[in-house]
């Protein structure tokens, strides 16, 4: 995009630092990307930043057609991770071998540089995932 | 039951049309399908998805009328990305029922050339989260193409029965002269093309390309294919949470709906337009519509059994962003009394609009 908005970065900070998820006061559900309302109904949603920072990968692809932000990163590769416990998250896979890959390879969390503003020179940050090291 | 009649329709050919402006190219589609309608319309329904995005034009409805000269009738414009088209048809369908208007007019157009194929991708990206997915640089594609992967998995297929998808929309697309690629491939040409994102490949994505076109629909005046039934599912769980893969939620809930409403079955449908924004979106829209079992399209496909997008879907008309379910409505309304296309062998015809990565699916049926 031409230019991010700083608010709009600065505001989900613990979500793209932290993976600070919502959780329900009343039935446990965890919800990340954070919610308003548990599907049970209940409006009592607390934050938890307790989602583990590490899971393992349930399919992945690596994307060779990227916007405008990701030009000199491309290819990227995509996965759908499934946290220790069971919430899931979709992340960029750094510091991997797409042919090393395979559902099941075991993923940490690692704080990543996502983007640059080209116009204002904003550094965007925000979580990834790594295979771990045997 | 209200009837609901297409009563005047036209489409512009799907290509890249650098000369033109968004509001006269609608305007255009627009004043033919008035002429073939022959009536006056009280309301105009735009569908556009990036009229901001890409020609920052807000209003575009005004514009539109502006051109043609239409005074003091309301327009209005949905927006719901690639899936605006079947949206804005669904609320048209709506406002004739409700008894307000007597005819109205949608009018679908998007231009996505006016920027560059890499900007394309960043508009396009506009339809997922904007916080949590597009920031991270997803977008359409790579989430298809998680999903390809895991239906073909779990269907036991190969890459090569989702590559006769491509063959397939092309072969159809040949045959139609509102189609951007009107040239047949072979499989050898879409298992060589190149990854766009794995298993995807460049002819599993479908082009996206400038269009308009236009539906003028009327309430209980008997003269066009009848719009039955019109139906609209969101789907409120965001892509890691799903708990399936290999189908598309949104629709299945719209096609319930819109099925029960006309009273019809699957097996009753002899023209179907779905969205193949993404080859995988294509088979997996067939099963939602019911037309072949769970995990059952691409043996469908390879049996030659799939009577779908005679356009040539998005894949080969080409994907008109928000003008696109519009031009689905046309094409069905036409393949039902063997307009520009072959007759459909069936009184039937139905439509699949989705916005996004399954986010929201409009299913329109539409019969004689």
């Amino acid at each position: 995009m031409r230019h991010e908005s700083v608010p709009m970065y600065w505001r989900n900070i613990p979500q793209y630092y932290r993976l600070v998820a919502k959780r329900c006061r009343q039935c446990g559900a965890v919800y990340f990307p954070p919610a308003l309302r548990c599907r049970c109904g209940s409006a009592e949603l607390e934050d938890y930043d307790e989602l583990p920072h590490e899971g393992r990968l349930v399919e992945y692809t690596v994307l060779y057609q990227v916007g405008t932000d990701f030009l000199k990163q491309k290819p990227l590769i995509v996965g759908l991770v499934e946290l220790n416990g069971g919430v899931r998250a979709v992340g960029q896979i750094v510091d991997a071998q797409p042919d090393r890959l395979a559902p099941g390879t075991r993923v940490e969390l690692v704080f990543r540089r996502v983007a640059v503003d080209g116009r204002h020179g904003l550094i965007m940050y925000g979580y990834k995932f790594r295979p771990v090291q045997p | 039951m209200t009837g609901v009649y297409v009563v005047g329709a036209a489409l512009r050919p799907a290509g890249r049309h650098y000369g033109e402006n968004i509001d006269d190219m609608a305007a255009e589609v627009l004043g033919k399908a008035l002429a073939d309608a022959g009536v006056d319309i009280e309301a105009l329904f735009v569908a556009s998805s990036t009229t901001e995005l890409v020609n920052r034009q807000q209003i575009l409805g005004a514009y539109i009328l502006e051109s043609l000269g239409i005074d003091k009738i309301p327009a209005f414009r949905v927006e719901c990305g690639d899936g605006s088209g079947g949206a804005a048809v669904t609320a048209a369908y709506y406002a004739l029922a409700s008894g307000e208007y007597g005819c109205v007019a949608v009018v679908g157009v998007d231009k996505p050339n006016d920027v560059l194929s890499n900007q394309q991708v960043d508009v396009y990206a506009a339809v997922m989260d904007t916080y949590f997915e597009r920031y991270f640089g997803f977008t359409p594609l790579s989430h298809a193409a998680l999903m390809a992967k895991m239906y073909l998995k779990r269907h036991g297929y190969k890459y090569e029965d989702l590559a006769a998808w491509a063959v397939l929309m092309h072969e159809r697309g040949a045959e139609n002269p509102y189609a951007y690629f009107r040239r047949r491939v072979k499989l050898e040409d879409v298992l060589s093309s190149e990854y766009t994102s794995e298993p995807l490949r460049l002819y599993d994505v479908a082009p996206l390309v400038d269009g308009a076109a236009a539906a003028v629909l009327c309430r209980d005046r008997r003269d066009g294919p009848r719009i039955m039934s019109v139906a609209v599912a969101t789907n409120a769980v965001p892509f890691n949470m799903r708990s399936e893969y290999d189908t598309l939620y949104s629709l299945r809930e719209a096609a319930a709906r819109a099925y029960k409403a006309a009273g019809i079955s699957p097996r009753d449908v002899a023209a179907a337009e779905v969205h193949d924004s993404l080859s995988i979106f294509g088979v997996l829209a067939v099963e939602g519509l019911g037309l072949a079992e769970r995990g059952g399209a691409l043996a469908a496909l390879k049996r030659g059994g799939l009577r779908v997008n005679m356009s040539g879907g998005l894949k080969a008309r080409g994907n008109a962003l928000g003008a696109t379910g519009v031009y689905q409505l046309v094409e069905v309304a036409w393949q039902l009394v063997g307009r520009e296309f072959k007759r459909a062998d069936g009184r039937y015809g139905v439509v699949h609009s989705m916005g996004g990565v399954d986010r929201t699916s409009a299913v329109i049926v539409v019969g004689l």
